[in-house]
């Protein structure tokens, strides 16, 4: 019941981040640091809707895209980039409401085929679309400082990314605290039972997605503001969405620390892999990393986190 | 006493089949009274229409005086009426006490009341002692108690047990029937379904006696086993072959 561990644990992770951003000057290093908590920070917001809720969505690229694409449209029509926090917020939700209406109250797999179909079509919207950029997408104009949201160098962009991880997490901390974090674990784990207490489903789902969209979208303002340059395959790809699904699953579904987990056996997993196997275009590396995969999902298909908590829970005694 | 429930010409056709075909019952608040017919009679599509899990073709539902039916799921918890199911439906990874809380944030938003007041409720089942056992990992006697204690947290003022006695060793069944009793003095009006009528004998006050989708006996248990249309749905009766018999032309 108590959130002290994980207030600790959060600590140390922020005090650790904090001596990296400010000690450590190797590019490579503070580039991993950085992509492992964005990372973290879109799998916790997967994790809210397809965790917690339990409606797996393959579409959330298109919330980290609103972020981006907010902010290359605020910077390049010389709006300050701060101002794409609200606006690509804002847009996520409601494009997380419109898809969500229909589909989140049904049974089966309608709500993840919408959210293939609706990435699909705002992938096509946004490569079609000239005030979108098209499929060339945008170069941000460089600047410095923290009102155009740049730095040269990448000590304060990880402190950024630290900010979003903490706020993501003690969001999550405070969701398994609340009414709404038991109501969706109760509709995951058997809707007919939790609408018989009164709960109601389609509206407490559609508040998990749009606050899960927003999350993801806080995250795509901040990798385009590192990046300087967004188009379509880097933030609205079926690719990136498949990869935020692993991060939750392999971490482990619907636990507070899985998407942390999770992002940091993809990041170090991914480019050690791609160290030791990759180049010479040959896609070794790619077949390790799924093979290790596919193995995670075989033997611990609760993911690390999962499989941690029910070893707890065994040992306590709770499960006969 | 005026009934906490009202149910006229409720009726729920699936295709061409009809379910229910005109069931009529009256709960008086603070009784309890039993639901009963043979298998197949209609007995959990008419608590599922009364819950509001299903939506009834025709008929009224009237609770506390306001008709009910067709009203959504989730709100007719709201408006007092909590259930458990025939087949159990745990939160299957939900601790006994979370799954407690579920019901009881209903009425209490903030959490830690929501748990003070699912402790208490579990005191009075008696499941405090597994209340941090996975709900999945209970004997079915347990789950049926883990149900009951998740319905009244949400502080119903009619509570639907669908065969709550159903696989209960008869030791079980004797602590069901004691906690019947006590819920039924803390003010809880019962309505509930059994199979098997010698468990509702001794409790109910009144019986309900439904049969082929419609209500063919209203009044007490006692009279309800002499009746001649209760009998004759049970036993596919030998009396129907009597008047026959005696009625030949």
């Amino acid at each position: 019941m108590t959130a002290k561990p994980h207030l600790y644990a959060l600590g140390a992770i922020v005090v650790l981040g904090l001596l990296a951003a400010f000690g450590l000057h190797e590019a490579v290093v503070l580039d991993l640091v950085f992509t492992l908590l964005l990372y973290a920070v879109l799998g916790q917001s997967w994790n809210w809707i397809s965790g917690y809720a339990g409606n797996i969505s393959f579409g959330h690229a298109i919330f980290f895209g609103c972020g981006a694409y907010a902010s290359a449209l605020c910077v390049t029509h010389g709006l300050s980039p701060w101002l794409a926090i609200p606006a690509g917020a804002l847009a996520a939700a409601a494009l997380a409401l419109v898809t969500g209406f229909p589909t989140l109250g049904l049974r089966g797999h309608y709500f993840s085929i919408a959210t293939i179909a609706v990435a699909a079509l705002v992938e096509t919207f946004a490569r079609t679309t000239p005030w979108l950029g098209k499929a060339n997408g945008f170069e941000l104009p460089i600047a410095s400082g923290w009102a155009a949201l740049q730095f040269p160098q990448k000590g304060p962009y990880v402190v950024l990314a630290l900010v979003l991880f903490a706020a993501v997490q003690l969001a999550t901390i405070a969701l398994e605290r609340s009414r709404l974090g038991y109501y969706l674990r109760a509709l995951r784990a058997n809707h007919a039972a939790a609408a018989s207490v009164g709960i109601d489903e389609r509206r407490c789902k559609l508040i998990a997605f749009a606050w899960s969209a927003m999350m993801a979208s806080a995250a795509g303002v901040l990798y385009a503001q590192y990046t300087l340059f967004i188009d379509p395959p880097s933030t609205l790809a079926l690719a990136i969405s498949i990869d935020i699904a692993l991060i939750g699953v392999v971490g482990g579904i619907g636990t507070l620390w899985g998407p942390a987990a999770g992002a940091l056996v993809y990041v170090v997993l991914a480019k050690a892999v791609a160290l030791r196997f990759g180049g010479a275009g040959k896609g070794y590396d790619l077949v390790i990393y799924g093979a290790i995969i596919c193995l995670i999902a075989a033997l611990r298909p609760y993911g690390i986190v999962g499989t941690i908590v029910d070893a707890l829970r065994r040992r306590r005694g709770a499960v006969a | 006493m005026s009934a906490l429930l009202e149910v006229r010409g409720l009726a729920k056709r699936f295709g061409s089949l009809r379910a229910l075909d005109g069931v009529d019952l009256d709960v008086a608040g603070g009784s309890l009274t039993g639901l009963i017919g043979p298998n197949g009679a209609g007995k959990s599509t008419a608590f599922a229409c009364i819950a509001g899990a299903e939506k009834p073709s025709a008929g009224s539902v009237c609770f506390r005086g306001r008709e009910i039916a067709g009203t959504a799921y989730h709100r007719v918890a709201a408006l007092g009426i909590g259930r458990t199911y025939q087949l159990v439906q745990t939160f299957a990874d939900m601790t006994v006490l979370e799954a407690v809380t579920t019901g009881a944030l209903l009425r209490r938003p903030r959490l830690r009341d929501a748990v003070a007041h699912a402790e208490e409720v579990l005191a009075f089942v008696g499941l405090s002692e597994k209340r941090y056992r996975l709900g999945r990992a209970l004997t079915i006697a347990d789950k049926k108690r883990l149900e009951v204690a998740r319905a009244l947290a949400t502080e119903p003022a009619l509570l639907l047990l669908d065969e709550v006695m159903a696989g209960l060793t008869p030791a079980e069944c004797r602590d069901a029937v004691d906690l019947l009793r006590r819920i039924l003095a803390r003010g809880v009006t019962v309505l509930m379904v059994e199979h098997v009528m010698e468990v509702l004998m001794p409790i109910a006050e009144h019986v309900v006696v439904i049969a082929a989708g419609k209500t063919i006996f209203s009044g007490t248990a006692a009279d309800a086993v002499r009746d001649a249309a209760v009998l004759a749905a049970y036993l596919g009766s030998p009396l129907e072959h009597g008047e026959i018999a005696g009625h030949a032309p």
